[in-house]
């Protein structure tokens, strides 16, 4: 009896699962690199000299994490908060880079990204 | 909004299922060859169950034994059961490639197995379903067409 290839198979597991971490890590940093400065969308009926910051919140109908967690979370927050679905908002959800969802990007007052969070935030 | 539930409980049930079919496999391949023949055993119950959702043996343990005796509580929640289908039929095929290697790699069968523990692992601790991402990718690359 011996133990050599199981210990062999963790090792193999464990480094799969610290590549995956890495490159999740690499893709979110390309993705936010590439999203901070994009110009978001107004919100309906909202003049656009007028802007206050809001929170783009990709999300879709099947996205179980964004009605748990996310909208709750978003439902504390003072800030307007603009929902979209990215996949019938495809080119809004290619614009940030949606990767995940939930996604949420901070757009500040100049109409601009400041800020982009992949996952729940 | 979607206008179906999902017993949030069940998932569970089956990713705890999953983990521990698994980790059976794992340690008992060390004893027994017999214990390997779990890896393809629990690929069938993963595709039947993602096939049929009322052939899931997992969440059939769940809703006959643990729900009605009250060991584990129900929690169902507005959602939709295709993601998380999806995910488990992804888990599937990756448990079905670990069963096509066992006889070339006890290595590699090994590993792709627990890869796929792991990730029930992630969804069960912490809620993240790596399968459901992929899903939605699909989704808004155009590759799968969702509702």
């Amino acid at each position: 009896m011996s133990f050599e290839v199981q210990a062999a198979a963790l090792g193999l597991t464990g480094a799969a699962v610290g590549l995956a971490a890495m490159a999740a890590r690499v893709t979110a940093w390309r993705a936010r690199r590439h999203a901070v400065g994009e110009v978001g969308t107004p919100i309906a009926g909202e003049h656009p000299s007028l802007r206050e910051p809001y929170v783009l919140y990709f999300t879709t109908e099947q996205c179980s994490t964004c009605r748990l967690l996310q909208e709750p979370a978003l439902a504390r927050l003072a800030a307007p908060v603009r929902r979209v679905d990215a996949i019938a908002e495809r080119e809004l959800a290619e614009r940030f880079a949606i990767f995940p969802v939930p996604s949420t990007v901070v757009i500040g007052s100049d109409g601009a990204a400041a800020n982009v969070n992949y996952g729940f935030a | 909004m979607a206008a179906s539930t999902v017993d949030h409980s069940a998932l569970k049930v089956n990713q705890a299922g999953i983990i521990l079919t698994i980790l059976v496999a794992f340690a008992g391949s060390a004893f027994s060859v017999w214990f390997e023949l779990l890896i393809p055993a629990l690929a069938v119950v993963m595709l039947l169950g993602t096939w049929r959702p009322d052939l899931a043996l997992f969440k059939q343990i769940y809703f006959n034994f643990l729900k009605p005796r009250g060991i584990v509580k129900p929690r169902v929640v507005e959602d939709s059961p295709v993601p998380h289908n999806f995910a488990q039929g992804l888990g599937g095929v990756f448990v079905v490639i670990a069963s096509v290697l066992l006889p070339l790699s006890l290595l590699l069968a090994l590993a792709v197995s627990l890869l796929v523990a792991v990730l029930a692992f992630i969804n069960l601790a912490f809620g993240y379903c790596v399968g459901c991402q992929v899903y939605f990718l699909l989704g808004r690359t155009g590759v799968l067409k969702q509702a």
